[in-house]
């Protein structure tokens, strides 16, 4: 009696034991397989999400150019089909790499994106789409977060080997994957005269070949002033893909021009005193500019477009308002301004005017890094005739946690 | 005892279904779970490169080793390093033998791996044309001659930021090809010409009756010197009796009866039709109100006059208004189709300032032969843009016909073209797209190396 009540006791225990143990082992696999299949998921909300917003222009179609209010999120250009982008409706993302700079003389932050030392793009916060309201439009407020990148796909990176007698500068065309070898080269150097009443430049527009490595060097006999400011702005292409380099050398560092975008639907820039931005509290010192608007043809030379009221000057601290440039046309360009302290100090500072015009990459969204899993796409498109590539990161917002 | 022997034979059970369970429900990669979308990549890929029709080149230069290098090195410069790719042309046969065959291939790598993916293209050749030949107006039935009025000596009014010449120029380059003769009137002596059923350009082609003429100069018509006060026709071109300098009424007057006894179309681009009358020569120190010089105001009083002319009422000076501000109008369905038959894309949105009354075509026997915009809630009665066809009551002969854009400036020259094309519509005839060994597939398979 008392051995069958123990052998009883023992295997109700030994089968509640193995029973629980089992539930768990068990549990531990469909829980796994449960996650598995919604990484899945969100892996194709990713490529579903990335088509969507590259193949709709959004609405209105043209926001791109104008301040209007977003309705539908799209970055498609309204004039084309296909993965072909549109550099203003990029334009008009709040950067979410580039700390927000603040202008007290309008008391508007600006979403920034710099490139180098003095390529600017600095649109208006009243101007741009931040990314909570590209969640709304697109659907997955409170479900999904993402960002999107748009790199381009072609790097040409400048550096400069001799500074005069001949201005020495080599080019490296890079893809994402290797070296755009025997690239054409089409390029623009601009040098800054800092005589007479404001300053002026010049023009040298030329054509090269790049190597099997993809490097190129040009000279340029005519510089002969290691202080002679000037930019390089070079475009390769090859097969179908087309990329952008550019390069400044200034004799003044400190003190320049910015160019701020106001209102894109106008094409109105506010031109700024660099000390009224970054904070600085030296003397006031005026600054005289020379604006002009260039734009890369068909052929990938570049053509320049007079602008109005282009020569004037800026001050910094108070009493000394701002000027105003504007970009009469809805083509992709380079806004290229010349500065002047003195006829020994200068320089030029660029702002494309369309993003794809200095190929400045684009990242729009939020922070993916700590997020449990993140789904990434890609897809090779074209914004403005330069070949980028666009990558989305979605991650789900619901929550599941890892077993283990 | 035996119960515990039982439940250790249950555990062993359960621990045979767990090992066999997890032995069968192999769970996938990471990769597997989350795949690059390679077939869409692939896709976008095949479209970069084929976006200045490289890609077409090559398809169809495939023994031309400086173009395909260039194609090599473009797609591996273009997609990421661990991404493999084999790039395949194929010619596309028709018959029954093998469809697809192969003409030249690159790889950076022997084998795709195991997760692979690829698209396809169709490219064209260059050196095919796809023409589209469009059907000549009237050709069956003698042809209609095509005048746009290009006339040096007269200036014109709401076409800011445009010269008549250049407006002339387009309007020829867009609607020519539909004609089988196309005429620029240069001057208002040829002008005068026209008005008297005399041909202009002596080519046998040409023929006055049944022409479509168009007014680049907007809301002004060029006036021949003749109809001038004091000049030979002055009793076909001045009023004298009108008010406030408004004489030259007349001659709009005169163009209606024209317009009628030659079955013309009158096609005003822009605003309200004949309200100035212009001579650069007559009208040397005269304006027309704005400051504008070799011109001369006829107000409101223009518009009627064409109209009385055009059905053959006797000529009374009205000053009556005839249009309304409608405000925005859009497209009606008719036009929207036309403008994808014709590929002609003016805005779907066009502001009318100068509707035209409906009531014009019960008080000078027209009727509408096309309406190409829908009228805005509240001004049903008015009409933004249409071609108004005369026939007189009890005939079924159209004699004399106006196209008027009531549209505020400036001008859109597409919306003449689009709404003359979708009068007299013309047939396109386009060549077969799919003709032999003008197309070739190009196949881009991707895959993905290294990791997990």
């Amino acid at each position: 009696m008392v051995s069958s009540t123990i052998d009883h006791m023992v295997a109700v225990t030994a089968f509640l034991a193995a029973t629980l143990i089992f539930i768990g082992l068990f549990n531990q696999t469909i829980q796994t397989a449960v996650i598995y299949q919604r990484h899945k998921f969100t892996a194709t909300k990713a490529s579903d999400l990335l088509d969507n917003m590259l193949l709709s222009p959004g609405i209105p179609v043209n926001w791109g150019q104008t301040d209007a209010n977003l309705t539908g999120f799209g970055l498609q250009d309204p004039e084309f089909t296909q993965y072909k982008m549109s550099p203003f409706s990029l334009m008009r993302l709040n950067s979410a790499k580039g700390t927000p700079v603040f202008y007290y003389k309008t008391g508007l932050s600006y979403s920034n994106i710099t490139v180098g030392s003095k390529n600017f793009l600095l649109v208006s916060n009243t101007s741009v789409v931040d990314y909570s309201l590209a969640l709304r439009l697109l659907g997955i407020n409170n479900t999904y977060g993402f960002q999107l990148t748009m790199s381009p796909i072609v790097t040409v990176e400048v550096t400069e080997d001799n500074a005069a007698s001949p201005l020495l500068l080599s080019l490296n065309v890079q893809g994402t994957g290797f070296p755009l070898a025997n690239a054409k080269i089409t390029y623009c150097l601009t040098t800054v005269s800092l005589g007479g009443a404001y300053p002026s430049f010049n023009t040298n527009y030329g054509t090269a070949d790049a190597d099997e490595q993809g490097s190129a060097t040009l000279v340029f006999n005519e510089v002969t002033d290691a202080d002679l400011s000037y930019s390089l702005i070079a475009y390769a292409h090859l097969g179908g893909l087309v990329g952008v380099g550019y390069y400044e050398r200034v004799s003044l560092e400190e003190e320049y021009v910015l160019p701020l975008v106001d209102s894109l639907s106008e094409g109105r820039i506010l031109i700024a005193h660099n000390f009224d931005i970054e904070s600085s509290d030296p003397p006031s010192a005026e600054v005289k500019y020379n604006a002009s608007f260039v734009f890369l043809a068909e052929d990938f030379t570049m053509r320049e477009m007079p602008l109005e009221n282009s020569a004037d000057h800026v001050n910094s601290g108070a009493g000394h308002p701002y000027q105003i440039v504007n970009i009469p046309t809805d083509n992709p360009g380079i806004l290229i301004i010349t500065y002047r302290k003195s006829a020994n100090e200068g320089g030029i500072v660029m702002m494309p005017w369309g993003v794809s015009s200095l190929a400045f990459p684009v990242v729009f969204g939020g922070d993916p890094s700590q997020q449990e899993w993140v789904a990434t796409d890609m897809r090779q498109v074209r914004v403005g005739g330069i070949a980028y590539q666009a990558k989305i990161a979605l991650w789900n917002l619901e929550g599941y946690q890892v077993v283990g | 005892m035996m119960r515990t022997i039982e439940v250790l034979i249950v555990i062993i059970i359960i621990t045979g279904a767990f090992i066999g369970a997890s032995f069968f429900a192999v769970l996938p990669w990471p990769r597997q779970v989350s795949p690059v979308n390679l077939r869409r990549l692939a896709f976008t890929t095949l479209q970069m490169l084929d976006s200045n029709y490289d890609l077409s080149r090559a398809a169809f230069e495939v023994d031309n080793y400086t173009i395909w290098s260039e194609l090599h090195v473009a797609l591996s410069a273009s997609l990421p390093p661990n991404v493999i790719y084999n790039l395949t042309v194929y010619e596309v046969r028709s018959g029954t033998a093998q469809l697809y065959d192969p003409k030249a291939s690159i790889s950076n790598a022997e084998s795709l791996g195991s997760t692979s993916d690829a698209s396809s293209y169709l490219t064209a050749s260059s050196n095919v044309t796809f023409n589209v030949t469009p059907e000549k107006i009237g050709e069956q039935g003698g042809g209609a001659t095509l005048y746009i009025l290009n006339c040096s000596d007269a200036n014109g009014w709401w076409i800011t930021g445009y010269t008549a010449q250049s407006l002339a120029e387009d309007l020829y380059k867009l609607l020519s090809p539909y004609f089988v003769k196309t005429v620029m009137v240069q001057n208002t002596d040829q002008l005068r010409q026209l008005i008297d059923g005399i041909e202009i350009s002596g080519d046998p082609k040409e023929n006055v009756e049944n022409a479509i003429i168009i007014n680049t100069f907007g809301e002004c018509v060029p006036m021949p010197q003749e109809y001038y006060q004091g000049h030979a026709l002055a009793n076909e071109g001045y009023d004298a009796g009108a008010p406030s300098g408004y004489g030259y009424t007349r001659y709009c007057y005169t163009l209606g009866q024209k317009t009628r006894e030659h079955n013309w179309t009158w096609a005003s681009i822009v605003g309200y039709p004949f309200y100035y009358v212009s001579n650069t020569g007559v009208f040397e120190n005269e304006q027309n109100g704005w400051g504008i010089y070799g011109m001369r105001m006829t107000s409101q009083g223009g518009s009627r006059a064409f109209l009385q002319g055009l059905d053959n009422q006797p000529y009374v000076y009205d000053s009556s208004g005839v249009t309304r501000d409608v405000g925005v109008v859009t497209l009606t369905a008719d036009s929207t189709d036309y403008c994808n038959y014709y590929g002609i894309y003016p805005s779907f949105y066009q502001t009318s300032t100068r509707a035209l009354s409906n009531s014009i075509q019960s008080d000078y026997n027209l009727a509408i032969g096309i309406s190409m915009f829908n009228p805005p809630p509240g001004n049903e009665n008015y009409n933004a843009g249409a071609i108004y066809r005369h026939v007189f009551d009890g005939s079924t002969d159209v004699t004399g016909s106006l196209l008027a854009l009531g549209l505020t400036r400036t001008p859109d020259i597409r919306l003449t073209g689009l709404g003359l094309l979708s009068y007299y519509h013309p047939r396109l005839y386009r060549s077969e797209y799919t003709a032999y060994g003008t197309s070739r597939l190009v196949v881009l398979q991707l895959g993905l190396v290294g990791g997990v």
